[in-house]
């Protein structure tokens, strides 16, 4: 094998390593099913549900059918969640991409 | 390339640098907000400096090429810039070393830190005192740029788990790379058996 061959080798290992280390959830494209918008709660409710998690809010802001809130927790870790924009659910939270908390039954 | 040429081409590249910094201090944009911008344009600009080498070769040397060429270098140096700008707003929006080292690990972060490291020879030897020094071997470095451009797709991939930036970002290359390909085995073909 030449050295270019190796090169190449290596990175395409790096990179399928980091790849396959990540478990592949998608925070591109979380659904919400969350109907009409009308019937959708104020997305400042969202700030009381962030106190309540402890986080500090960042940012909220209506992600597809989701409302979706960066905040930082405690330990100071970057999240970003997705709650349900009629119950308010916290649905689920990404950390950098990869998933930390999913709630209970939600495959959106 | 001419110096006033060369000054404009700095001041174009550094525009959205003067945005994004004006955005932060004078208007309500967070660091965070500007995380996907600076990254963004860094993996761009580093397409930019990789596609007239493959192009050239296959449709051969004409001015629009020759001058691409000769920006080659001054799109890598703003890549590796705004990369540098990328880690500066990711370290005003994480606030602490802590912090940013508790989250080293994760696939989505190293890789971009590898993305940033790999840069580092290409852009340190970016000087034309470099380029004599290192004679043949200054390609070699450069074209460690490759293995940047590919581990920043990774990390761009894994934060945002949409395929589509990373194929779009790649694609002229990839075609670039292709025809490189064909002119070189019709260069091949074309050359008499020794």
């Amino acid at each position: 094998m030449t050295a270019k061959c190796r090169l190449l080798a290596i990175s395409l290992s790096a990179a399928a390593l980091a790849l396959a280390s990540a478990p592949a959830h998608a925070d591109g494209n979380v659904t919400c099913n969350s109907g009409a918008k009308e019937n959708w709660q104020p997305i400042n409710k969202l700030k009381k549900k962030v106190w309540l998690e402890r986080w500090s809010l960042l940012k909220t802001q209506i992600e597809g059918d989701c409302y979706e809130v960066y905040a930082r927790t405690e330990s100071g870790q970057a999240i970003e969640a997705f709650f349900h924009p009629v119950t308010l659910e916290k649905l689920v939270v990404f950390r950098r991409g990869k998933e930390i908390y999913r709630a209970k039954g939600f495959e959106g | 390339m001419g110096s006033w040429k060369k000054y404009l081409l700095w001041l174009v590249l550094a525009l959205p640098a003067a945005f994004m910094l004006h955005s932060l201090v004078w208007q309500d944009t967070l660091p965070m907000d500007l995380l996907h911008p600076s990254g963004e344009l860094s993996v761009r600009l580093m397409v930019l400096a990789m596609l007239p080498g493959p192009l050239s070769e296959f449709f051969g040397e004409n001015r629009l090429l020759r001058f691409w060429l000769s920006m080659r270098r001054y799109f890598g140096v703003a890549a590796f810039a705004y990369a540098l700008l990328h880690l500066a707003v990711y370290v005003l929006d994480m606030r602490s070393l802590p912090a940013i080292l508790d989250e080293f690990t994760l696939p989505g972060i190293w890789t971009g830190w590898l993305a940033l490291v790999l840069l580092l020879p290409a852009a340190c030897t970016s000087f034309d005192a470099a380029m004599r020094r290192l004679k043949r071997n200054w390609k070699r470095v450069q074209r460690i740029i490759y293995l940047a451009f590919l581990a920043g797709l990774v990390h761009w991939l894994l934060l945002d788990w949409e395929w589509r930036p990373a194929v779009i970002h790649a694609a002229p290359l990839v075609l670039a790379w292709t025809l490189r390909f064909v002119a070189r085995i019709r260069t091949d073909v074309g050359r008499p058996l020794s």
